[in-house]
């Protein structure tokens, strides 16, 4: 088996992680700085003074900082008891449902997000019965700050439940056996298996999330009835294609750029300790063991969370679905639906594949830094991959117009572009995912393998792939679903007749067509529904290795 | 491996870009993607020039709206692939002359039918309408009959309002009271906010998210918006509120560049969208009043559309005082 080894070694003393890892690095920053950097070169005479002059900026960015604290704590506080509620009922009617919704949201494009939240919480929306019924008063929590913060934490929580539920679910088996034959109670569990495993995840997860809620802006504007709950990104909005200030622009893009990476900065530092458990990620064999905490009254607060995820997701998504099936009718008679469909899924693939590269290659490259005590240059690396989320979408746009014309946009090169920047994009999120799974075998693992001089391919293939799959099937779904759903981009760079799928949405709407539009999201789900559903499927069935043959044994035979 | 590699490419090169065979003469133009979408006016008026000119090529690109091809055309310069732009509205034309990019028209305005006079050499009009308040039948039995109305309303007569700075619906509402209350437009605006239920960043979110779950009886949108609703949906739940002030007018133009290398194609096709053939397209595909008078070719729905006064400001004094009324409507609307 050794025989046959090539040099390549994916683990620490390989020379590939930092190569891959800068090279990664360089085009983050290069598209990222780039871009700005060319906006503040094309600006003649920036006064940082303008920012405190505008006596607007100052109420606006206080408020935009108070919503996204709140969403935040809220969608991440509120996924801990919905993920734990999760990871301790692996069967019940209806989960896999419920998972399937948690992936939808995320990915649901903010007009549609919208429509479904105003059917349901809206003045007029299902709710609103129950509402008066309950209060008294006429309904009207979805217009201001509680609108948004709802909106936030609907769009943001099953993010964060789902990925804090696979993290509880890469606990060796072996612990659970141990918990269960101890008898360990639910609070004994949650200190020494539960938050270990969640601790490291939180604080990129909040940062990440606050990032969202910080730059969120259709959500903002619509529910928050006016200009007095407003984001960063509207003045920008305004100083860019209205007034031209590109000045002005900038100094906006720098202030959102200084405020998200500072966060990014902390939350890296502090959950970059590696947790004890760390490395001993769980093979996906099977085996689960009966969890005593299951019983009791955690069937009853489980229910609760679980009932109260059901209502939170359900029904907006159910009235984005009924409307999309009051449309399906309009579906035949547009010709380009189709096309718009495979092309949206090509580009998404493309825009998947190379921001999982990106992950591998920054986390590889961080890791390396790391295990030779580069923690800043470690950090870095990592931090590095947020930079896309934080630069506004306009400022990306412009300031590549600005960098690559004449050249741009025509043909395919457009679309190329297109699928490179929402690679970018959804790279601080499959990071997320993948982050937990990358750092592999644990040391004594790695030096019993370096002991038995299995390395290079043989390694990959045998001991870090089967760890790998299926976070990175995860990831590789969110990336394609995030870029599945994307408008922002391809709106920047504009495009000859062939639209993609939220394109398409977009000029139904804008058109008037809204059976139609609500067809093409319903599409739209049904495609993101498909690429999670395949790809869980592909690495769901654990792979023919040899310790698996006997894991049913295992459990019956050996005592720890 | 790489032959693969090359073929898939090419596959997905040839999927992309499907449509946009070259011809020999190629007709660049910039507009916004509810033009082009297949449902929008664009397919047939580009078959229909197609066929005129013989062996020529128009090629749409589409951007989100006309701010966006003032944009565009900024950042590109001289150096700018299109031919043409056809979606710049009368308060985007100060700043896009401005641009000393643009060609005149040469084209013939004996035919434009606007409720205004028009003599710009530079844009051509190619459709109008008015800016107004649509209101739902059903929850509204007697809508408002002037803006003065509006403001004295009952309580819970909600509006839904797109932001100045984001939408040019918005724009048109910020112009529209600027037009008619001059000084006293902070004081207008403040207690219309207490009207208002949402200001959205964009029409599509006013009016899809909004007013179609029914959540205000009334949005702003424009005065031909219920001909949709009565010729295509065959409902007349939906119609627009006159006012007896009048209301703001958009004119939506088309113009050259100077620097097209296909100055007669261009030049033609300007002359082409004064003629039926271009504008038969406009009042269903665009939800626009032809910029012609199209005689029996107009849709019925059109005759039942309000027909209000227009009220507008010149294109230079928009350009002039825009960011200033902006910041008026905000710190009226901020308090």
């Amino acid at each position: 088996m050794s025989g046959a080894t090539t040099p390549l070694r994916w683990a620490s003393r390989s020379r590939w992680p930092p190569g891959l890892g800068l090279a990664a690095l360089a085009a983050v920053a290069g598209l990222g700085l780039g871009s700005l950097g060319a906006l503040l070169w094309q600006a003649r005479g920036v006064h940082p003074a303008a920012l405190w002059q505008e006596p607007w900026l100052a109420a606006v960015l206080r408020f935009t900082l108070w919503q996204a604290t709140l969403s935040t704590l809220l969608a991440v506080g509120l996924a801990v008891p919905v993920a734990l509620a999760l990871a301790r009922r692996p069967r019940f009617p209806g989960r896999g449902l419920l998972l399937r919704a948690m992936e939808l949201s995320l990915v649901l494009p903010t007009l549609i997000g919208l429509f479904g939240l105003v059917a349901v919480h809206g003045r007029r929306g299902w709710a609103a019965p129950l509402w008066e019924g309950l209060v008294g008063s006429e309904s009207g929590y979805l217009y201001g700050l509680s609108g948004i913060v709802l909106a936030h934490v609907f769009y943001n929580l099953p993010l964060a439940a789902r990925l804090m539920l696979q993290a509880l679910e890469t606990a060796p088996a072996a612990h659970w056996r141990l918990a269960s034959q101890l008898g360990l109670t639910r609070a004994t569990i949650w200190r020494t298996l539960e938050w270990p495993r969640l601790a490291p995840l939180l604080p990129r997860l909040a940062a990440l999330i606050f990032t969202l809620c910080f730059t969120s802006f259709a959500i903002v504007m619509t529910l928050g009835g006016g200009p007095r709950s407003s984001t960063l990104e509207v003045a920008l909005y305004q100083a860019l294609k209205f007034d031209h200030d590109l000045a002005l622009a900038a100094l906006l893009a720098l202030t959102q750029l200084t405020i998200c990476l500072s966060l990014w900065l902390l939350a890296l530092s502090r959950g970059g300790a590696p947790s004890l458990v760390v490395g001993s990620v769980a093979l996906p064999t099977g085996g689960r063991w009966r969890r005593r905490d299951a019983l009791g009254l955690s069937r009853l607060t489980d229910a609760v969370w679980l009932t109260a995820l059901a209502a939170l997701l359900l029904p907006p998504l159910a009235a984005v679905v009924l409307a999309g099936l009051a449309g399906l009718p309009e579906l035949p008679r547009q010709a380009s639906l189709w096309a718009a469909a495979a092309r949206s899924l090509v580009m998404a693939l493309g825009a998947a594949a190379g921001a999982l590269t990106l992950a591998l290659s920054l986390l590889a490259g961080s890791r390396w830094l790391k295990a030779r005590r580069h923690g800043a240059a470690a950090l870095l690396m990592e931090g590095g991959g947020q930079l896309i989320l934080v630069i506004p979408a306009l400022v990306l746009g412009t300031g590549l117009f600005l960098l690559l014309r004449p050249t741009l946009g025509s043909g395919w090169q457009g679309y190329g572009l297109v699928v490179l920047v929402n690679a970018f994009m959804a790279l601080p999120f499959a990071m997320q995912v993948v982050r937990g799974a990358l750092p592999g075998l644990s040391a004594p693992e790695e030096r019993l393998a370096d002991q038995f001089g299995i390395r290079g391919r043989v390694r990959l293939r045998w001991l870090v792939w089967p760890r790998l799959r299926r976070p990175l099937a995860l990831a590789l779904a969110y990336a394609m679903t995030l870029s599945l759903g994307d408008f922002s981009v391809i709106a920047l760079f504009g495009s000859p007749s062939a639209p993609t799928l939220p394109m398409l949405l977009y000029q139904q709407l804008g058109g008037y067509r809204w059976q139609g539009a609500a067809a093409t999201a319903l599409l739209l789900l049904a495609l993101v529904v498909l690429v999670f559903v395949l790809l869980g499927l592909l690495t769901r069935r654990p792979p023919r290795y040899p310790w698996n043959r006997f894991a049913r044994e295992e459990r019956h035979a050996r005592v720890p | 491996m790489s032959s693969k590699v090359h073929a898939a490419g090419a596959s997905l090169a040839a999927l992309l870009a499907a449509g946009s065979l070259q011809a020999d003469q190629t007709l660049t133009v910039y507009t916004y993607d509810s033009f082009v979408s297949e449902w929008g006016p664009g397919p047939g008026i580009e078959a229909a020039f197609e066929a005129r000119c013989g062996d020529c090529d128009l090629e749409f690109v589409a951007l989100p709206g006309g701010v966006d091809i003032l944009q565009r055309l900024r950042l590109e310069g001289e150096g700018t692939r299109a031919d043409l732009v056809l979606g710049l509205d009368m308060n985007l034309m100060a700043e896009a002359r401005a641009l000393d990019l643009l060609a005149p028209h040469g084209a013939d305005l004996a035919p434009l039918a606007l409720p205004i006079d028009w003599s710009d050499e530079t844009f051509l009009p190619y459709d109008w309408g008015h800016f107004a308040f649509v209101y739902d039948s059903e929850q509204l039995e007697t809508p408002p009959g002037s803006f003065a109305e509006l403001l004295e309303a009952p309580e819970d007569v909600k509006v839904i309002l797109q932001d100045p700075r984001t939408s040019v619906t918005g724009q048109g509402l910020m112009l529209w009271i600027k037009k008619l209350y001059g000084d006293r437009a902070p004081e207008v605006w403040a207690r219309l906010n207490e009207r208002v239920l949402a200001v959205t960043n964009g029409w599509s979110q006013a009016y899809f998210s909004l007013f179609m779950n029914g959540e205000a009886p009334m949005v702003l949108s424009y005065a031909t918006s219920p001909a949709y609703h009565m010729a295509v949906e065959e409902t007349d739940r939906y119609q627009a509120a006159v006012f007896e002030e009048g209301h703001y007018l958009q004119v939506e133009t088309a113009a050259m560049l100077a620097n097209t290398g296909q100055p007669e194609l261009a030049r033609e096709f300007l002359a082409f969208i004064l003629t039926p053939d271009f504008q038969r397209h406009i009042p269903l595909g665009n939800v626009m009043n032809p910029a012609i008078d199209l005689g029996d070719e107009r849709p019925e729905v059109f005759d039942r559309l309000i027909e209000p006064e227009s009220l507008t400001f010149s294109p230079e004094e928009v350009r002039a005082h825009r960011r200033e009324w902006i910041r008026e409507w905000l710190n009226a609307s901020v308090r």
